[in-house]
């Protein structure tokens, strides 16, 4: 049974198309890492699995129980790191989580689940008062009180430093290991890369690929770049380039001439911009699933 | 029963504001003065009829009228709007409870923090003003803690749900301090255009010959109807309800519009609530 099943969800908040006829299936006991940059709609999605969010046309179910009308049998079955999340209360760290293993009905030691996430020392002391990356293990300890059977985590490792991550994703595996399902947002490829057995990329409210992480080395290796400097771009050679068989894009960058293209077709476009004027510097590379990503989310940079 | 966790929580949130705290033995000297006034001076001297144990009881309860709508607001109104601009409501709402949980634990713990300086500002103006008239009217100061307990959690409700109509704290001060207002201050002037109006433009010539039903408008505001259900509690006590003969002019009309005030803007709160994206 797929732990997770969107099927057709559009969002509109007032004029604004959050999600776009957004099918997603999770399925039971994988790590999804679901990618995509700031604004795409990872939120969205989860806010409607959580029933935060109403859909406006579509239907998400989690465990096979439709997110609306089953929200809070769902809800007590998965635990949640929601993102932007406010001010946490006044109680103590470890009260916290007592609160969550009480709303969750489950039995527990906080103390147990507060180690884990690396905050005994703080655990008296008020919430509040914690740091960003404390809350964030904090949060991260309430969401894994009663061994819930899915992780929902929303950008976990924001506020997280580079210990903090590695914590975060040893838990996550711990988890996985246990039977978990865990669908991980994040904008940072490199975090869901360690993890994650599948992927989706979400832009722009639509998936742009799903795909497992060799499936995406893959189309990624299959493409690469070519960097070439010149002393001066002649006129003219950015068409003839973008002409050639298996170039995908081509761009200027303070003299340097950037082709993005299929690996057969690097020496083409070697070969003409020798022809076309002086060429100062020749560099070649596989395009790192960096790449792929900012290919699928259209990222400019 | 997830509310009372959530209510549980809300409480102990709140009984670590100071700001509580402060205004709470504000009011608490506030009842001991008045009932030490009330004690020390002479009927003439306070512009009533007569002193009595009875008396003393309508003297706590003005006190608490205002000390009550006000802080009702002050600590509540931003219950709901507030954590959902925050979106602190999303940690609430990621574990398994229900919005009408968290609604109810709202009322119901901020209703809480506030009935505690309400019990203890009655129960020590009850013992310094009988003291010092040397009688305890106990049914009457009973129906005063039961009466008050009820409009304490009145106010909080229709403040806490006004609160979940929106989703920004600007709009529900607006909303909030707007019912403050229209019901605390400007009713008195509602009233009277109610009667203008329905009498065909021009107001009577004494207020002796405004309409039976006035009486009923004139309960509207929680405060009014606060003081109108203690008199239907308080031995010996009558108010203006006396004055007029029809069906609805009992004092209990008071307990039914604080049990309007109760449930129905928790009720209208909970609806746009329950609709809303967080």
């Amino acid at each position: 049974m797929a732990a997770i099943d969107v099927s057709g969800v559009t969002k509109q908040f007032g004029g604004v198309t959050a999600l776009q006829n957004l099918d997603l299936t999770v399925e039971d006991g994988e790590v999804f890492g679901f990618l995509g940059p700031n604004g795409a709609g990872k939120s969205t999605t989860i806010d409607i699995l959580l029933d935060h969010v109403r859909p406006t046309a579509g239907s998400a179910r989690v465990f096979g129980m439709d997110a609306q009308d089953q929200s809070v049998s769902i809800r007590e079955r998965t635990g949640v790191l929601p993102e932007g999340y406010g001010p946490l209360g006044q109680m103590t760290g470890r009260t916290h989580v007592e609160f969550a293993l009480e709303a969750k009905g489950a039995g527990g030691d906080p103390d147990a689940l507060l180690e884990r996430v690396g905050i005994t020392g703080a655990a008296d002391r008020r919430a509040v008062d914690y740091s960003k990356g404390m809350k964030q293990r904090l949060m991260l300890a309430m969401a894994l009180a009663g061994d819930p059977e899915l992780l929902i985590l929303d950008e976990p490792t924001t506020g997280l430093d580079p210990n903090g991550a590695r914590t975060m994703r040893k838990i996550v595996q711990e988890e996985a290991d246990r039977g978990a399902t865990v669908f991980f947002s994040s904008h940072i490829l490199e975090q869901v890369e360690a993890v994650c057995d599948r992927v989706g990329i979400l832009n722009q409210g639509h998936l742009a690929a799903v795909d497992t992480i060799d499936g995406l080395r893959e189309a990624a290796g299959a493409t690469g770049q070519v960097r070439v400097t010149m002393d001066a771009v002649p006129d003219g050679l950015i068409e003839t380039i973008e002409g050639l068989d298996g170039v995908n894009s081509v761009s200027i960058t303070d003299g340097t001439l950037v082709a993005g293209c299929e690996n057969p077709a690097k020496g083409a476009v070697v070969h003409h911009c020798y022809e076309a004027g002086t060429v100062e510097d020749v560099e070649t590379s596989e395009a790192s699933l960096e790449d792929l990503f900012v290919s699928y989310t259209g990222g400019g940079a | 029963m997830s509310w009372s966790a959530v209510a549980k929580k809300d409480f102990t949130d709140a009984l670590r504001s100071r700001a509580i705290w402060a205004i709470s033995v504000v009011f608490i000297l506030l009842s001991v003065v008045i009932a030490y006034v009330y004690g020390s001076f002479s009927a003439d001297q306070l512009g009533t009829e007569e002193v009595t144990a009875e008396g003393l009881v309508f003297f706590l309860a003005s006190n608490i009228t205002l000390f009550v709508s006000i802080t009702a607001l002050v600590i509540a109104y931003k219950s709901i709007a507030g954590e959902r601009e925050s979106g602190s409501l999303k940690i609430l709402l990621s574990l398994p409870h229900t919005r009408r949980d968290v609604l109810l634990g709202k009322v119901l713990g901020r209703g809480a923090v506030l009935a505690i300086p309400v019990v203890v500002a009655l129960a020590i103006g009850a013992v310094v003003g009988s003291a010092m008239l040397g009688e305890v009217a106990a049914q009457a100061l009973l129906a005063l803690l039961v009466v008050s307990l009820v409009f304490t959690f009145a106010y909080v409700s229709v403040i806490v749900g006004l609160s979940a109509i929106t989703g920004s704290t600007t709009r529900a001060s607006m909303l909030t301090i707007g019912f403050f207002v229209l019901f605390e201050f400007l009713w008195g002037i509602v009233s009277i255009g109610i009667v203008w109006a329905s009498n065909g433009f021009s107001l009577p010539q004494s207020t002796a010959a405004y309409p039976d039903w006035i009486f009923v408008v004139n309960q509207v505001p929680p405060s009014g109807a606060y003081t109108t259900f203690l008199y239907a509690l308080v031995p010996g006590a009558s108010g203006n309800a006396a004055d007029i003969d029809a069906f609805y002019a009992t004092p209990w009309l008071g307990a039914v519009v604080l049990l309007f005030w109760l449930v129905v803007p928790a009720a209208l709160g909970y609806w746009r609530f329950s609709k809303a994206d967080l």
